[in-house]
């Protein structure tokens, strides 16, 4: 539609404090707000887990064995007589753990290969595509508990395995950006200019293509958390004792059918809640990047 | 009473910033206009003076952020604004049609430009295909197209820029309107091809007796086309007239600029800076929208300025308007 | 007679397509332009006019043809060497908006040249780049600002600045103009003439308008699909022009005068496609005075005056000129 508003410059000195930003982008974007809350509850919990716990997560209490939640225990006690809240609290380490590393990893593996792909074309964009269709074909899950199986079931075979899987994801996107970018007028300026290759790449084309690949990073997070708990549900992920809530609920599942509820409900829905703050925030972040999804005035 | 009368029209975008603070900009701020039979009408201004959002109002086609805060515009008695899309739906593409720019992406590219044609006709109510097809040609023919039996076939990746130009005006005229809106028709065209268009479209306009609102930026076309011209800044008109009376004796500062920029007269005048940043419709100065630009610009124009009349048909909204009986310059 | 700044020879351009075929872009096109001269290259889309301009700046590789800047051979010299000379080579695109990195500040794109090209750091760099902005009457106060809060004016006066930032010798200016209003439009033309004076800088301007070149150019080629029809000095093409082509552009131009007569000729025919252009003269399918020799071969230049070329059959009998 060719209805346009010419531009304008926004008066500088009218310009409110930071913190009316921050309630702005909340009202702008209930969204983000609610995942970001979410997510920061969380990363509290697993910084201030030894004074938030109760319990020490892997202390074992032998004659308090499966209590229902009660005040000494407020989520109640699993099959060894842990403490479920202290288990929980902790368990958002290992949350965090996965998903940060995994995020790092994906993005600084799919950022560079993106950009490669994208500015070089021809058969080095063959090859990698080709690559990464090949690496998102296979069944994630069965590749991933393949190479955990072998590699053996550590945090760090969990992390490298699950973001090098999801790599590809970044990518592609990286990779759609810089083909538009590539032709934009003002690369085809900057190499006017006398740009060199790798200055074209890193300075002109890189911050205009990262914004896509932010958005989607809390996205991939939150996969990222469902498929290590996923793993450990399975056993080929991090092992119990150690307080992960995909080792919990495969714990607590053998409990449901006997009626102790909570020991797998609880870190059920405690992972579906990061997972869920984690999406609103992508999608938050997505409202806010794009102008035309702001502009829509409600 | 005119065929179209645009009384006062109002149109606001609002949107909100990242400060959640709600801002509005004024993008029509009282547009009053009249359309007769026979008339092509010039819509000219600069970029964000409202042109297109003008006819995009007319036709019902606005989408938030932007909206209809006031004014009426009536067309052949009825009113269009706030006028149900369903009825509105009916008298588009019928009685008020419109040629858009790049015809290229204009046309379904799955559908064979015969088709589209029937399938145009078809919005008036049933017709029988055969019968439609013919009228179809006649239109092709009508609009220039040369062996317009074979074109009937085509596609229309098959046409050249200019071809499809026609072909969208033949989509536009083939359920014979009253009045055809004409969004930059000529932009994308290469001059010499642009002539044929411009006279197909004036030859049809004077021959069936309807009405046409044409925009563009090239005042070429609106001199030598136009039967009249209506200059637009900052969502109002500043000048309207026959196209004679204004281009002879513009009486607002910012058309006397506008015509001053065209490379013939720099070339016989010395460049004069003319330009200016384009005003910010979300802090519009009250009274005169073009004061922050004007040379002549003094206390009384942040007062509203009042349509002056400038002899025949002929008015300039400014203080300092005042009817010249001589023409400016030759 | 100076060296010409920048040298095109018979340069040729095409473009496969997906089906095995060619989009003839340019053919057989070779011009010169003098230290410090303004020189307009006007076409139709499809003329080829951009593609030139591209190949000018070597930003494309031409199928063949030679290329010489400043009197060196540059067809084929290799982008870490071209890089270097890019500061006395310079380019302009038509659409300022997309032309400036949306995440750079006015300031941050202006220091790039220098980055470049130049040992200039610290506050020598600044000062260096205020003059520059000083140079396109570009406020101080834009410096600070991001593309999107410029208005399409400005915006075109940034992208003149960071051309003529390290002084070059040659600009391809490619539709400068086109994408302004038309009262912004005049503010730029103005502000290239200005810069012709003080900098001496050559410039290739490409355009649509022949009445902006009329304006602003020298000298004048006119280009009809890829091929060059005519070239004159410009004062000498509005007063006589030879081809019929050039005639035929020159009337369809509309005057910005309801009361100014209109000699027009019309044109009818179907513009010959890129993909299969005939074999003799391009035009010749569109124009009102051709002869059955004008479809058999390509029509031979003949010169009309000092530096006034029409590329017609009919100019030595003196029969080009269309019929009124």
């Amino acid at each position: 539609m060719s209805a346009h508003i010419a531009p304008h410059s926004l008066p500088v000195t009218a310009r409110p404090p930071r913190s009316a930003l921050l309630l702005g982008i909340a009202r702008r974007s209930p969204t983000f707000a609610a995942g970001l809350l979410i997510v920061l509850a969380f990363a509290l919990a697993a910084i201030l887990a030894p004074w938030l716990a109760p319990h020490d997560p892997v202390q074992s209490f032998p004659d308090k064995v499966l209590l229902p939640p009660q005040s000494d225990f407020p989520l109640g006690t699993d099959g060894n007589g842990m403490d479920l809240a202290s288990r929980l609290i902790f368990g958002s380490r290992y949350a965090f753990a996965i998903l940060l590393p995994v995020g790092l990893l994906s993005l600084a593996v799919g950022l560079p290969l993106g950009l490669l792909a994208g500015y070089r074309g021809g058969w080095v964009d063959e090859v990698l595509m080709r690559a990464a269709d090949v690496l998102r074909a296979f069944p994630t899950i069965i590749l991933a508990l393949a190479v955990v199986a072998a590699a053996g079931p550590s945090l760090i075979n969990v992390v490298i395995v699950v973001g090098l899987l999801d790599s590809p994801i970044f990518m592609r996107l990286v990779r759609a950006e810089v083909l538009a970018l590539r032709r934009a007028p003002f690369v085809v300026a900057a190499r006017a200019q006398g740009c060199s290759t790798a200055r074209i790449i890193l300075v002109h084309i890189l911050p205009n293509a990262i914004l896509g690949a932010t958005a989607q990073l809390p996205i991939r997070m939150a996969w990222a958390v469902r498929i290590s708990a996923t793993l450990a549900f399975i056993g080929v992920g991090i092992q119990a004792p150690a307080p992960e809530w995909g080792a919990m609920i495969r714990q607590g599942a053998e409990y449901v059918i006997s009626g102790e509820w909570w020991v797998a409900t609880f870190p059920g829905f405690t992972l579906i809640l990061l997972v869920i703050g984690l999406n609103l925030l992508g999608d938050g972040v997505q409202d806010l990047l794009d102008p035309r999804r702001r502009a829509s005035g409600k | 009473m005119s065929l179209l009368e645009v009384r006062d029209l109002r149109v606001h975008f609002e949107s909100r910033d990242l400060y959640n603070q709600r801002r509005v900009a004024s993008a029509l701020n009282g547009v009053t206009f009249a359309l007769d039979k026979g008339e092509i009408l010039g819509l000219v201004g600069e970029s964000g003076a409202g042109k297109s959002l003008t006819t995009l109002a007319l036709l019902g086609l606005l989408r938030p952020p932007a909206r209809i805060v006031g004014g009426s515009a009536r067309f052949d008695g009825q009113e269009l604004v706030g006028m149900p899309p369903a009825a509105l739906n009916r008298i588009r593409g019928t009685e008020l049609t419109m040629v858009v720019q790049s015809p290229r992406t204009s046309l379904d590219p799955l559908a064979r430009i015969g088709d589209q044609l029937v399938r145009m006709q078809r919005r008036r109510g049933p017709v029988d295909k055969a019968e439609a097809m013919r009228r179809a040609q006649a239109m092709l023919e009508e609009v220039g197209i040369p062996d317009a039996a074979r074109r009937l076939q085509a596609w229309p990746h098959q046409l050249s820029g200019g071809m499809a130009q026609r072909v969208l005006m033949a989509l536009a005229l083939v359920n014979r309107p009253r009045l055809l809106i004409a969004d930059e028709p000529t932009t994308g065209l290469d001059v010499t091809v642009q002539a044929q268009v411009l006279d197909t479209l004036r030859a049809l306009v004077q021959g069936r007796g309807m009405a046409a609102l044409m925009i563009t930026h090239d005042l070429g076309v609106i001199a030598h086309y136009c039967t009249r011209v209506a200059v637009m800044f900052a969502g109002t008109i500043v000048e309207q007239g026959t196209v004679t009376e204004v281009f002879r004796n513009p009486a607002h500062p910012y058309t006397r600029a506008l015509l001053a920029s065209t490379p013939r007269r720099i070339a016989q005048s010395g460049y004069r800076i003319t330009g200016g940043a384009p005003p910010n419709l979300y802090a519009l100065p009250t009274g005169c929208p073009y004061q922050d630009r004007c040379p002549q610009r003094a206390a009384i124009c942040a007062t509203p300025p009042p349509a002056a009349e400038a002899g025949g048909s002929h008015r300039a909204w400014c203080h300092f308007a005042v009817p010249r009986p001589e023409t400016v310059d030759a | 007679m100076t060296a010409p700044v920048l040298e095109l020879r018979n340069l040729v351009q095409r473009f496969p397509t997906p089906d095995g075929r060619s989009v003839h872009a340019v053919n057989d096109v070779s011009l010169a332009l003098r230290p410090g001269e303004i020189l307009g290259l006007v076409g139709e889309s499809g003329s080829g006019k951009s593609t030139i301009g591209m190949i000018a700046t070597r930003l494309l590789d031409a199928t063949a043809g030679q290329v010489l800047f400043e009197g060196r051979d540059i067809t084929h010299l290799p982008e870490r060497e071209l890089r270097g000379l890019r500061a006395r080579l310079q380019i302009v695109f038509q659409d300022p908006w997309s032309a400036l990195n949306p995440r750079m500040t006015i300031r941050r794109s202006l220091q790039e040249p220098f980055l470049l090209h130049s040992d200039l750091r610290g506050a020598t760099r600044e000062r260096a780049v205020e003059a520059t902005a000083d140079l396109v009457h570009l406020p101080r106060a834009s410096l600070d600002r991001y593309p999107h809060e410029l208005s399409g004016g400005q915006l075109q006066r940034v992208c003149i600045a960071r051309a003529i930032a390290l002084r070059p010798k040659l600009i391809v200016l490619d539709e400068p103009t086109s994408s302004l209003d038309l009262s912004v439009r005049a503010g730029i033309l103005q502000l290239l003439e200005e810069l012709r004076r003080e900098l001496g800088v050559a410039m290739l301007f490409i355009s649509h308008d022949l009445e902006t070149l009329e304006l602003v150019s020298d000298r004048i080629v006119v280009l009809y699909l890829g091929r060059i029809v005519e070239q004159a000095p410009t004062r000498q093409l509005f007063a006589a022009p030879t081809h019929p082509y050039t005639q035929a552009l020159l009337s369809a131009t509309l005057p910005p005068d309801p009361d100014a007569p209109l000699a027009r000729h019309v044109l009818s025919g179907e513009i010959p496609s890129p993909l299969d252009l005939p074999p003799g003269c391009f035009f010749a399918g569109r124009c009102p005075i051709a002869l059955p020799a004008c479809r058999e071969g390509p029509p031979p230049a003949h010169q009309r005056g000092p530096g006034h070329v029409a590329t017609c059959i009919r100019v030595p009998d003196g029969s080009s000129a269309l019929p009124a």
